[in-house]
């Protein structure tokens, strides 16, 4: 029975972009496309969620599969785009066109989030990454920052078919499974790890990511950091867990890569005066923090892992709603946050809550993810990096203050600011989720339990 | 009843004063909120309570709630000195605006003391002491049109937040070590637990109870915190919560069993006894003299525990609150009627009585006159550290220097003012003010009698067995005499200087002293030269510590801007980073392999 949802997703998406072209072709207006975005889109994760909560797995065609990961994936990336597709009606002067490029982006999401062999993952980065090329292009002002990550991104297509190669090389096989160990498999996992990396901001692969975040328009960042990002760990995580888990030096790199990336995120976090730039980097922090996870290699990191990936992803595209909506005012400093709080306190309050909880203030989702990260390092006898990480949190504690201490300074003559209700409703719901599960956070992390039990399962019995 | 209860009239009234619409209501509200949960305390049962929060695989975060005698006479403290400051407040705190967030945040800090108070594992003691800081940082810039109160408050919380990672650290460590959260659990088993683990995890939880309790080197963040409204001084900054820190070192005593940590404890203790000591001889602040002596007195009670008198420092523990909290309920009556907040600026307290006569108490039982409650807990340290020669000396020294500090606070406040404008607001301060003060001022002397009942109440139901604590507690009679003498000295030194204006002026106060014996003027002078010598001394290295605080930051800035000079470049150069990252980790690898 429950197989009907199944199939009945893909009739959905397909409507979803078929959908999104006719109403662009047709030149439909920007609040008719947004409710037939918000409509479908809600309709694909309320399936998503059925088929979550039922414990479906099956699979599509051979090369799709709905299984416990792969759904949870897709349903925070449809929630993810549901946000996204808001700010972006309030703040972009082409909002149809974004909604059109993000539906492509979104598919490919979920087939990097369902594959079953390298082949997929690797079409479904492509499809992911390449579309936002051009969402950046939307906004004149943006041409460096396209063309800085369609170059980049090339080169990790480039890496990343090379590693594909290897892989046939060594065993004529795309499948996602474990090999027979070998050298040439062992490097395919390097260059996996290096061109996914790339798409996961991990150090040194990410280098331009703050460029990108800070040189195009809030919404598209918010998009980036918040899905893009994500969709790299969903890739990394398949790929180490299902190929590599027997490489245990590949994980030992993944510590290391773990610490360059928040360490190297955090300080240079600390001197930033753009607040998007500011966020880029602690954004990169976080991405080292959901490293720490993977590393563990363990069904607890990886379930910690997916659990950090989730309160991120609200926590950056709520942080981005007020970013987007400061900079319409011309206010993306971080020093620009003073008065906020007489201004709107609604916003204030927001903004300090999302950013204590990337912080790991308890009750907030953030602290729930840094803590379960940390005891499944220590649970993986990695206890040097959990000291690494919480000597990290201690260094983001200087730019996270800043940037609160400011938003809470008095400044005369400030005007109200008036929230636009989208706006208003993507902070409310970020706000909720990272309130509500950082309080009773049982329903997700049972959802990533059951993530992580799937894909360990899988790696044994592949 | 389950203790976790009594927070639920604090939530409800939180809840209730940010629906208000007429703020003035707001510290009716408050306080009914405050007074309910008093009453249901003497609902509270001991015990503990466990539930399970959330679970991963198979490790289950549980939250515990534990109510023993320590935990209830906290809880009931925090109580008690909330409704004070609450009716303080309300005559206090008189901008209209600002009373709904002031209240919210009072009572928001209320219920995570209360949570902190009854916490029976790490989670729930983590939780609260994060929230504790929190609310700290919220209070602390609360006149947060002063860019002074926004600076302050954000050293504060750089600080305390240090301390709240390394508490994490530690927690996470303990569970390594001991695969629990429970402080129970852990205790029962730290005996056989003396590795090098657990001595870091206990470092790591002394550097979090030193961040939090102020003791050197993170002590300057309680100065900078009297830029906060000074009801606020009263409740979190003297009397509950930087005493959390000492709090954790008694609760979870057993843990700094372990060689060497004692001695840590003990010279840390003993030098920011001095320091602090030193430097409220010399401040000219109002609120920074009582909140150096503050720091002297977490510092006492800490060197009480590492040399094992628990009960002593409990005893301490409690009758601080009262007196701490009244000197500051003072000031602030002081700086309101005068609008100064230089001791030589202020004057006048004797016009209005009541609160004079409450000050009088609230300084002489600080400084450990008997009948006052001071006396009983200061006395009883002194007695318990008798047999350590070294600490015993330094401790009698510092009694003489306390009772020389506060009475100098105490003789600028007394002194008359001809200003008439001035008396009137003494004369008209609201009785919502000084009704408190009378208040804490019975409880300095009512607490006295405490002194015969807390080895009882700490001893019912054997739940703090673990604990050195004797049936009752103790004062020998000569260290009552000795240490009376002490004070009397340090007083009397005092009285004449400050109060009978035996100075000229207040900035070489010792060398201006006009007595009629060469001798005594030879000492005195001496005295002076050394003490100035000393606390200037002092300051300086405090500046220093100060700078090297600062430097460390700007090390750190400056070493991101180094890195930021990566990725400012173009394509090529993040083209270049990429491979090169590439090969590293091939070769990275390659020696993991051979290795």
């Amino acid at each position: 029975m429950s197989s009907i949802y199944f199939y009945l997703l893909f009739v959905l998406s397909s409507l979803f972009v078929l959908l999104n072209l006719a109403s662009k072709a047709l030149g439909s207006r920007r609040r008719e496309h947004l409710a037939i975005n918000a409509v479908i889109l809600i309709l694909i994760l309320v399936d998503l969620l059925f088929l979550l909560m039922s414990g479906y797995s099956g699979l599509f065609a051979g090369v799709f599969s709905a299984n416990p990961f792969s759904l949870f994936m897709a349903s925070i990336f449809t929630a993810g785009l549901l946000l996204v597709n808001l700010i972006a009606f309030n703040y972009s002067e082409n909002y149809v066109d974004f909604a059109v490029i993000g539906a492509f982006a979104l598919i490919g999401m979920y087939v990097v989030s369902s594959s079953t062999s390298l082949i997929t993952i690797f079409l479904g980065l492509e499809l992911a990454s390449i579309p936002m090329v051009f969402a950046i292009l939307l906004s004149k002002k943006s041409i460096e920052a396209a063309a800085k990550l369609f170059i980049m991104a090339s080169i990790a297509i480039a890496v990343i078919s090379f590693a594909i190669v290897l892989v046939y090389g060594a065993s004529s096989s795309f499948a996602l499974r474990s090999y027979s160990q070998g050298t040439l498999i062992a490097f395919a996992g390097i260059l996996f790890i290096s061109a996914i990396g790339f798409e996961a901001s991990i150090f040194p692969f990410n280098v331009l990511i703050p460029d990108v975040y800070s040189g195009s328009s809030a919404y598209v960042t918010a998009m980036l950091g918040g899905m893009n990002k994500k969709v790299g760990f969903a890739a990394l995580i398949q790929i180490l867990i299902l190929v590599f888990i027997a490489d245990k030096q590949l994980f030992i790199i993944v510590a290391i890569l773990s610490v360059l990336t928040m360490t190297y995120g955090n300080i240079v976090a600390l001197m930033q005066k753009n607040l998007k730039r500011m966020l880029a980097y602690s954004s990169i922090s976080q991405a080292g923090y959901i490293l720490i996870g993977i590393a563990a290699a363990t069904p607890q990191g990886i379930s910690a892992s997916l659990f950090q990936i989730f309160s991120h992803m609200f926590l950056f595209i709520g942080l981005m709603a007020i970013v987007a909506l400061l900079e319409k005012r011309n206010r993306a400093g971080i020093d620009d946050l003073i008065g906020l709080r007489s201004e709107n306190s609604y916003l204030a309050i927001a903004l300090a809550i999302f950013m204590l909880s990337l912080l790991g203030l308890p009750f907030t989702t953030g602290f729930i993810g840094k803590l379960l990260l940390f005891l499944s390092a220590i649970n993986a006898n990695l206890v040097w990096l959990a000291i690494i990480g919480i000597i990290n949190s201690v260094i983001s504690i200087f730019y996270y203050i800043r940037a609160i201490s400011a938003a809470y300074t008095e400044k005369e003559g400030g005007r109200q600011i008036r929230t636009d209700k989208t706006i208003a409703a993507v902070v409310f719901i970020c706000l909720f989720i990272t309130i509500a599960f950082g309080i009773y956070p049982q329903p997700i992390i049972g959802l990533t339990n059951n993530a992580a039990a799937f894909l360990f399962h899988a790696a044994q019995h592949a | 009843m389950m203790a976790i209860l009594i927070i639920f009239p604090l939530l409800a009234a939180m809840a209730g004063i940010s629906l208000l619409k007429d703020y003035s209501k707001a510290k009716y509200v408050a306080i009914g909120g405050a007074v309910v949960s008093a009453v249901l305390l003497p609902l509270v049962s001991y015990g503990s309570n466990t539930f399970s929060w959330f679970a991963i695989g198979k490790l289950v975060i549980n939250l515990t709630f534990s109510v023993t005698p320590l935990n209830l006479m906290l809880l009931a403290l925090v109580s008690v000195i909330a409704i004070l400051v609450l009716v303080y407040s309300s005559g206090y705190i008189n901008s209209p605006l600002e009373q709904k967030r002031y209240y919210i945040e009072i009572l928001a800090f209320q219920a995570a003391m209360s949570v902190f108070a009854v916490s029976g594992n790490f989670i729930v003691l983590f939780i609260a002491w994060e929230f504790l800081s929190l609310t700290s940082y919220l209070l602390i810039g609360f006149w947060n049109r002063h860019a002074a109160a926004n600076r302050a408050a954000r050293r504060a919380l750089t600080i305390i937040f240090i301390g709240d990672l390394a508490l994490l650290g530690s927690i996470i460590i303990f569970w390594h070590v001991f695969g629990t959260f429970g402080f129970a659990q852990i205790l029962s088993s730290v005996a056989s637990q003396t590795g090098i683990d657990t001595t870091i995890a206990v470092l790591l939880l002394l550097t979090a109870i030193f961040t939090k309790s102020a003791q050197f080197p993170f002590h300057e963040w309680l100065i900078d915190a009297m830029e906060g409204p000074t009801p606020v001084s009263a409740f979190l900054h003297s009397s509950t919560m930087v005493k959390a820190g000492v709090f954790v070192v008694i609760l979870l005593y057993p843990l700094f069993l372990i060689s060497g940590i004692r001695a840590i404890i003990l010279v840390f203790g003993l030098a920011t006894a001095l320091i602090s000591t030193l430097a409220a001889t010399r401040e000219m602040h109002i609120k920074k003299v009582i909140a150096y002596s503050t720091i002297q007195e977490l510092s006492i009670m800490l060197v009480a525990v590492s040399s094992g008198a628990v009960l002593a420092a409990i005893y301490f523990f409690f009758v601080q609150s009262f007196y701490k909290a009244l000197l500051f309920f003072s000031a602030g009556v002081i700086t309101k009627s005068t609008g100064k907040e230089k001791l030589n600026e202020i004057s006048g307290l004797r016009y209005n009585k009541l609160a004079y006569i409450a000050t009088i108490f609230g300084a002489l039982s600080l400084a450990g006159f008997i009948p006052f409650s001071g006396f009983f807990s200061n006395a009883e340290v002194s007695t318990a550290l008798y047999s350590n020669f070294a600490v015993y000396a330094i401790m009698s020294g510092i009694s003489i220097l306390t009772s020389f500090y506060i009475i100098r606070w105490l003789s600028y406040g007394a002194k008359d003012t001809k200003n008439s404008a001035v008396q009137t607001r003494y004369m008209g301060l609201p009785g919502s003010m000084v009704y408190p003060m009378a208040a804490l001022a019975v409880l300095t002397v009512a607490a006295s009698a405490a002194f015969l009942y807390v080895g009882g109440f700490l001893n019912f139901g054997g739940y703090l067995a673990y604990l050195p604590i004797q049936a009752s507690a103790y004062i020998s009679i000569t260290d009552g005499i000795f240490f009376t003498v002490l004070i009397a000295i340090g007083a009397v030194l005092s009285y004449n200087v400050y109060y009978r204006n035996c100075v000229k002026s207040g900035s070489k106060a010792f060398d201006r002293i006009i007595y009629t014996r060469q001798a005594m003027e030879f000492g005195y002078d001496l005295v002076s030269r050394v003490m100035y010598g000393l606390s200037a001394g002092i300051a300086e290295f405090d500046s220093y510590l100060n700078e090297g605080f600062d430097r460390i930051g700007r090390v750190t800035v400056r070493s991101g801007y180094g890195i930021r000079r990566f990725s400012v470049g173009n394509i090529n150069s993040y083209a270049l980073i990429f491979i090169i990252g590439v090969l590293v980790l091939f070769v990275s690898f390659y020696f993991l392999v051979v290795l």
